[in-house]
């Protein structure tokens, strides 16, 4: 057990991945063998990640380094400085890993039936394994070069899921304008990888930061890694991508996109709090970053309440509220410098943007996967012609108004509690900041009422007269991150004291982080 | 003049780079976005294998090496990685290419595009 | 195991809201059960009445998406010309945001830098 927890970032990483290419060959004999292969996995790896969570808990930050005689040997002997690829797991990665694996899980088995009619099963999920393994990559990786080689690797095969469905051309579309995004953001973060390396003769993130100056060429490299880790997010201007990418794709794939967008705000957050924590102009790029968030929220929830196509809509809906955790967070990064105001409201407003990351994991899968349960039997994304199917789809209906409820902020269920984290706390910094955050809040209800109407509510419609409730495992899949909405409901404290604060102090702990890998300084 | 010289590995990535996005912003067929991406990959490429370039310095190629210093491996080593990683993207842009055209029989990026708004 | 949540100046308690909720439902249920006994399920009690007027079919009673929020696009008119406008789903287009948006931080970075 001991081993298997000192060995286990690199076995996350590694166990989809050799899953991933054992699924066609399982794949060849039986199509029960492989999907109890892709469950089994992914369900394994959600115990890893929970051990290793406990395991920080206890010891602190885990790190890893790959092909030294013992994994904490970070600098080999007579080096100075780290050679060898160093996996990292703090309270920030493996909270994020913990989002991941669950979300992960649900999907894969809410894919067993929702693509159950389409051809070419074992491609999509040897894909969605892969795309597990680049999404823990970014997660735990310790150092910048791996960073952008994970990036890629879930980006191939985001876009590749995407374009899954080719009977369709939109999903054509959706895919290519992915793939065109994810590279060129990609190629920027290597661009911007080269530039620190050229200076600092580094790749590893801890010694990048110990020595790190602020030069012209940093603030260069800083904006070109925060602006295309925010594209990949699709932070409003960037967003125009997002939702025809995430429109398109089957519901499972879409729900775990999601979650890649949060890998990208992870690595953002990395980039600005660990890698350039000492020296960043703090409230410069704080009021960039809030200022995005703002326009995030506010635009992403216009553009909401105006869609007709239920994925589209409900894909304005994660730009939106991605706006909450950008403003959070960036509130948290303008005050960095300064510990009493930090103290006062920093850490809170941080914390709030982190527990609406945990939130949103689960709601906004949750959502996409109801809107997959609508296509799944309507056979159409158009909100116009739905109607009164919750007299046949009773489950989907009230997983529908759960999530719903949850991400309107609707108390007592979880996306109040994060949502009054924030606007609390913002306040404390600029009032504007929780004055839309309330407004955004009232629009996102507002339209999810308009979508829950025409498409559950009013008589039964004489063209859905057949259509029946949606296959059990799609159940399934929904009511595992129901689940997680409730136990996040009733234990709000638990939450916040086990994961959500660590996960911000990580991220204000530079030097914890520099030192796992460094050693203590001199 | 000695300036250029020393420079001229990264002027002439910069140049790769600007023409790349001169194309992607501004050409609308599909294919030529596609070799822009394709000529933006070359240019950060160049950039980091320029890098790893020391005056003096020789091949780390352990047989046969003559006496003076050696430039450490690193940025071939990421160059040969994102090479790689970027045949992937472009075999994989260019599937998608070949599938639109099927569907809607054009390559122009305005008149095949169904997702707006 | 703790229900209460206490952040700075917060301070509430999920239980409440669902021992509130469950209140309300029982005081819904015992309204539902002063209701009409003699009502009969599947006969012409239970059709809809529409002041002797016909009933429409249900396609046509249903209030489509489109009329929903029909105020608020009027009002709101300008801005979603202009918010659309930017919405082109021209990929070109979004690469030209991500350049712009690059370059306008960077130069916001660097001239902060050199203003101190």
């Amino acid at each position: 057990m001991a081993a298997l927890i000192t060995h286990s970032p690199i076995l996350i990483i590694a166990i989809p991945l050799v899953a991933a290419f054992l699924t066609p060959l399982i794949g060849m004999a039986s199509r029960k063998a492989r999907n109890t292969l892709v469950i089994v996995s992914l369900a394994f790896v959600v115990f890893l990640v929970f051990a290793l969570a406990r395991d920080i808990s206890i010891n602190g930050i885990h790190v890893y380094t790959l092909g030294a005689t013992s994994p904490g040997q970070t600098i080999p002997t007579g080096f100075m400085v780290p050679v060898r690829i160093i996996l990292e797991v703090d309270g920030m990665s493996v909270f994020f890993g913990i989002i991941w694996a669950i979300v992960s899980l649900a999907a894969a088995i809410y894919s067993l039936s929702h693509i159950a009619s389409e051809t070419g099963q074992t491609r999509f999920y040897t894909l969605l394994l892969l795309m597990v393994t680049g999404g823990f990559g970014m997660m735990f990786t310790g150092d910048l070069f791996n960073l952008f080689v994970f990036l890629e690797i879930a980006s191939i095969s985001g876009g590749a899921l995407i374009a899954y469905r080719t009977k369709y051309a939109d999903t054509l579309e959706g895919g290519f304008k992915y793939i065109v995004v994810s590279a060129i953001a990609g190629l920027m973060v290597l661009f911007a990888t080269g530039i620190l390396y050229a200076q600092y003769d580094s790749l590893n993130i801890a010694t990048l930061a110990q020595v790190i100056q602020y030069t012209t060429l940093d603030k260069i490299a800083l904006a070109l890694l925060l602006i295309a880790f925010a594209m990949k997010t699709g932070m409003v201007p960037l967003h125009l991508w997002f939702p025809d990418a995430y429109s398109v794709a089957p519901a499972s794939i879409t729900g775990m996109l999601v979650i890649t967008s949060h890998a990208c705000m992870y690595a953002a957050f990395r980039v600005c709090f660990t890698l350039y924590g000492g020296v960043i102009d703090a409230p410069v790029v704080g009021w960039i970053i809030i200022t995005f968030g703002l326009l995030t929220m506010f635009v992403g929830v216009t553009m909401a309440v105006f869609q007709k196509d239920v994925m589209r809509f409900m894909s304005y809906h994660a730009i939106s509220q991605l706006g909450y955790m950008w403003v959070g967070v960036g509130v948290g990064l303008a005050v960095l410098g300064n510990t009493e105001l930090l103290a006062t409201y920093g850490r809170d407003a941080m914390s709030g943007g982190i527990f609406h990351i945990l939130n949103h994991a689960m709601y906004k899968p949750l959502l996409f996967f109801t809107g997959g349960a609508l296509f799944h039997y309507t056979g159409t994304r158009d909100l116009t012609k739905m109607g009164g199917l919750a007299h046949k789809m009773k489950w989907t209906t009230i997983l529908y108004i759960i999530g719903t409820l949850s991400i309107s902020g609707i108390p007592p269920l979880n996306g109040f509690s994060s949502k009054i984290l924030i606007y609390e706390s913002v306040y404390q910094f600029h009032p504007i900041l929780t004055v839309t955050g309330i407004i955004v809040s009232i629009l996102t209800l507002a339209s999810f009422t308009k979508a829950f109407h025409s498409a559950f509510m009013g008589a039964e419609l004489p063209e859905y007269k057949k259509v029946k409730e949606v296959p059990k495992s799609m159940i399934i899949g929904m009511v595992i991150l129901a689940a997680g909405i409730v136990f996040i409901t009733l234990f709000p404290s638990l939450i916040v004291n086990w994961a959500i604060h660590p996960a911000a102090d990580a991220l204000i702990d530079q030097g914890a982080y520099i030192n796992a890998v460094m050693g203590a300084v001199p | 003049m000695e300036h250029i010289a020393h420079n001229f590995p990264f002027i002439a990535s910069a140049l790769l780079m600007g023409i790349a996005f001169y194309i992607i912003l501004f050409k609308k067929n599909l294919i030529k976005l596609i070799m822009g991406i394709g000529m933006l990959s070359s240019g950060v490429n160049l950039f980091i294998v320029a890098l790893g370039y020391r005056t003096g310095g020789n091949a780390p190629i352990y047989t046969d090496v003559p006496p003076g210093p050696m430039v450490l491996s690193v940025p071939q080593a990421l160059t040969l990685t994102s090479i790689v990683i970027n045949v992937a993207v472009l075999a994989l842009m260019l599937t998608m290419v070949i599938h639109t055209y099927r569907h809607t029989g054009t390559l122009d990026s305005e008149k095949s595009r169904r997702l707006k708004g | 195991m703790t229900f209460i949540f206490e952040s700075g100046y917060t301070f509430w308690n999920p239980l409440i809201w669902i021992i509130v909720f469950l209140v309300v439902a029982i005081i819904v249920y015992f309204f539902r059960r002063r209701g009409q006994k003699g009502y009969k399920k599947d006969t012409d009690q239970a059709r809809i009445f529409l002041c002797g007027e016909e009933v429409p079919e249900a396609e046509e009673r249903h209030i489509r998406v489109g009329n929903i929020y029909w105020g608020f696009f009027e009002t709101l008119k300008e801005y979603y010309k202009q918010i659309l406008r930017v919405h082109t789903g021209i990929i070109n287009d979004y690469i030209l945001w991500f350049v712009a948006v690059t370059v306008v931080s960077a130069i916001i970075l660097v001239i902060a830098g050199l203003a101190k």
